[in-house]
């Protein structure tokens, strides 16, 4: 993840992931769980890396769901959702976001540690090439 | 006469039976002086009737009587702040029953005494008004909106200031009171989640809302009162249920003579103690019924000086509904005989009819009703059909009644008939009947609303001030009784600390101890114990742990998504807290769990104290404990509950995130899951979910 130093702009490497809302009765659901928000808590973010951060993170999410399929992990940082941004925003507003009815398709800029490593390694190795 | 009279008046105050019936006996005497008829038999039937009224009246106000004694003598007893609001509170239910039995009592008395003036004088044949059917009307759901100033937060910087509440609801004769709710600034809403059903209430009732608060961080002994506090509460109670006494007698009152058994003039008795007042009422209508929450404005007695007062918004919202017994009961049944439509003239059905609600329902047979059976057919009778009866048919013995009905362009008309005349006067009767309900109950009749009968109560919770750890907690059977009672230490402590986020705290050298072996010296890692630390070299890759973890994190999740739409509400309650990430701190401590003895003081109480407090150079051990950490990982403390637990974690995630499905789905958590600490009893649960609604440091999970 990204460190977050107070008035620089946050850097991260990220996924695109589009899930599909799937519905149920007369609800769309991703099959996922947010927690986070910059109302809460952040030290009891169980996946974060700087307890500080009060980014939205995925905390479970439904096997075989829309959001797995898509790809979406346990422990993922939702940087954006359909070009809103998710990094400065309250829980509340996050779930509003995500669930908005007139949507049927949302997509998520994600960043997790994993990709952070690959890129890390691949410039790595591309400097050891060098 | 008017001496008679008087007596008699008098005489049945006292229920002193014997004295009745002589009076009794002599206005019999009286009227066969003047010549025997059936109205002496029927004006003795009323005396007698009454006096059975009386008597039942009688029973219910010494009843209360000794209900308020045991009150008074309860809040003269306990000692507890709690205690004596609830004792309080009953002393005020009982007081306010007794004035309207008492008013009751006397408003019958005053009813038979005109009516007997007004049968002697005018000699008129038996009054043949039709009375209305009585109903159930139900109210539920009440919430009073509090209006709270910004200066109320700048102002009262300390203790918070608290109010005792509670509604008297009355109706008829009956009065009932709802819980009592401690409010205080935090709470934007008074709410009181009772449901009230009164039983027999005709379409003219006044259902009268009494918002009762008295002020709860006083010391109420007489001694100690605080100089300002007591010219308060100088307004005391005897003064203004002198004044309720008074309004309440006044309706016609004339002078009762206390020549009787019991004081009719009950002045409340003065008790050291909570006293309630009277804040806010307002009084329901039939006009308010409604299948849906409905706003009524409250007239609100006292002012910002009262000790009792609350900054009420000035309105009141709740659920008001009715169902007339026309709509519920069956009014009239019995046999008919139905003319087919389109059929030959001499083509009779015979049914069995049901008259109940806004139609007529015939079947077949009369096993029918009872089997639940659908009936054959349904003539609808509502405010728009018109019912007359046909002229007497040669050749058949009753009369004809058409009932006609308007759909849509269309009239229908039925034509029954019965077997006698007195079968078809009986009909018609309860027809007319039937129409006065509906017009007479009004928008009741259009629908027929749902009243849900309040759940059996809860038993009340008595919340220990001063409860230790160990009152809140379940501890499951497990194999090292000594390691689990350090977890729940551990965890309980965790949790707290991370909420205050700062300090340190002199009994955490009970865990210092272990905290020191293993730190050597402390390193700022992040000062957070929480997650995955990346210093941690021990700390296995995410995938491979999230079979293990997934499930209770899961678990977690589930439960939170319960609050979805509320704010803070059960989401990270402590119990769930605990079992959500045992592998991460404070494993270490399980290593050594003889060190930990089990507190019995008030742990709980240094544990809250704590929350203000900077939180301490608590290091994270994490990095040098590595075999600690990594041990509790790998060896799953209740291996059957991850299965438990995923199962529940798919039925529960499919559901949205609705209040009501999602307190399905937390009960199904308690129920399948096997998790040590999991499973908190209702009250037990709803105690965290206050303490962890009033704690405003949550981490919510919501489901999407």
């Amino acid at each position: 993840m990204s460190s977050y130093i107070p008035g620089q702009p946050v850097t991260a490497v990220v996924q695109k992931i589009e899930i599909q809302k799937l519905r149920q009765g007369d609800r769309l659901i991703l099959g996922f769980s947010i927690g986070g928000g910059i109302d809460q808590d952040p030290s009891q973010n169980p996946y974060s890396e700087d307890k500080s951060d009060k980014g939205i993170y995925v905390t479970r999410v439904a096997p075989g769901g829309p959001a797995d399929v898509a790809g979406l992990r346990v422990g993922d940082k939702i940087m954006q959702v359909n070009g809103w941004d998710m990094t400065m925003i309250k829980h509340y507003h996050a779930l509003k976001k995500l669930t908005k009815s007139n949507e049927v398709v949302v997509r998520l800029l994600v960043t997790r540690k994993s990709l952070e490593q690959v890129v890390r390694g691949a410039m790595g190795f591309h400097k050891e090439e060098h | 006469m008017t001496g008679l009279l008087s007596a008699l008046f008098h005489a049945q105050l006292r229920t002193d039976y014997r004295t009745s019936l002589v009076v009794c006996a002599s206005v019999a005497r009286h009227s066969v002086a003047n010549g025997p008829n059936n109205k002496t038999q029927s004006l003795r039937m009323e005396i007698m009737s009454s006096l059975q009224m009386d008597s039942d009246l009688q029973k219910k106000i010494d009843h209360e009587i000794r209900m308020r004694d045991g009150a008074c003598k309860l809040l003269a007893a306990c000692s507890q702040k709690d205690q004596a609001l609830e004792a309080a509170k009953s002393l005020q239910t009982c007081s306010t029953r007794i004035m309207a039995y008492m008013s009751e009592l006397q408003r019958m008395k005053e009813a038979q005494v005109m009516q007997k003036i007004t049968r002697r004088s005018s000699d008129a044949g038996p009054l043949d008004d039709r009375q209305p059917c009585k109903g159930k009307v139900a109210i539920s759901d009440l919430r009073i909106p509090l209006m709270w100033k910004d200066t109320e937060y700048f102002k009262n910087k300390g203790e918070l200031h608290r109010c005792a509440v509670f509604c008297l609801l009355q109706l008829g004769g009956e009065i009932f009171d709802t819980d009592m709710v401690i409010v205080d600034r935090t709470l934007t809403d008074i709410c009181f989640d009772n449901t009230i059903v009164f039983n027999e209430a005709g379409p003219g009732f006044e259902l009268r809302v009494e918002l009762y608060s008295c002020c709860s961080e006083d010391d109420y002994s007489a001694g100690s009162t605080p100089r300002k506090l007591a010219s308060k509460l100088s307004s005391s109670l005897g003064r203004s249920a002198g004044k309720k006494l008074r309004a309440a007698m006044e309706p016609g009152a004339c002078p009762i003579s206390n020549g009787g058994a019991s004081p009719l003039l009950l002045p409340v008795p003065s008790v050291p103690g909570p006293k309630y007042h009277l804040l806010a009422h307002t009084i329901l209508k039939l006009s308010h019924v409604q299948d849906n929450f409905r706003t009524h404005d409250l007239t609100i007695s006292g002012n910002e000086e009262c000790s009792y007062w609350l900054p009420l918004y000035g309105s009141m919202c709740c659920r008001l509904a009715a169902q007339p017994h026309c709509m519920t009961k069956q009014m009239m049944s019995g046999s008919l005989k139905v003319k087919q439509l389109g059929g030959e003239p001499q083509n009779w059905t015979k049914v069995h009819a049901v008259l109940k609600g806004a139609s007529l329902s015939c079947y077949h047979r009369l096993e029918d009703v009872e089997a639940n059976v659908e009936p054959a057919f349904t003539i609808g009778i509502n405010k728009e059909t018109r019912i007359r009866a046909a002229e007497k048919d040669p050749d058949s013995k009753g009369q004809h009644i058409c009932i006609s009905n308007q759909y849509g362009g269309d009239e229908v008309t039925h034509t029954v008939t019965t077997d006698s005349r007195d079968e078809t006067h009986r009909w018609m009767e309860a027809f007319w009947q039937h129409f006065y309900d509906m017009s007479q109950w009004k928008q009741c009749c259009d629908d027929l609303m749902k009243i849900e009968l309040p759940s059996p109560r809860k038993p009340p919770l008595v919340t220990p001030k001063q409860g230790s750890l160990y009152h809140e907690m379940v501890i499951e059977s497990s194999d090292d009784l000594s390691s689990t009672v350090s977890d729940i230490l551990a965890r309980r402590m965790q949790e707290l600390e991370l909420r205050s986020q700062l300090g340190t705290s002199p009994w955490m050298t009970l865990f210092e101890e272990n905290i020191q072996k293993s730190a050597g010296r402390p390193r700022p890692c992040d000062s957070r114990l929480l997650g995955p630390s990346p210093c941690s070299p021990h700390r296995p890759p995410r995938s491979p742990m999230s079979p293990q973890r997934y499930p209770q994190l899961g678990l977690l999740s589930s439960e939170a998504s319960l609050t979805s739409d509320s704010d803070s509400h059960c989401s990270t309650s402590p119990c769930s807290q605990k079992h959500a990430w045992p592998d991460s701190n404070f494993s270490l401590l399980s290593s050594s769990p003889s060190r930990l003895r089990p507190r019995t003081l008030s742990l709980d109480a240094k544990l809250s104290t704590l929350r203000g407090r900077g939180y301490g150079a608590y290091q994270c051990p994490c990095q040098t404990q590595p075999s600690s950490i990594v041990n509790p990982l790998q060896t799953p403390r209740s291996p059957q509950s991850l299965c438990s637990t995923q199962t529940t974690l798919s039925c529960s995630s499919s559901t949205s995130s609705n209040s009501s499905s999602n307190s399905e789905g937390n009960h199904s958590l308690d129920l399948t899951e096997g998790v040590p600490f999991s499973r908190p009893s209702p009250a037990r649960r709803s105690l965290r979910n206050l303490r962890v609604r009033l704690d405003p440091r949550n981490w919510l999970q919501s489901q999407v």
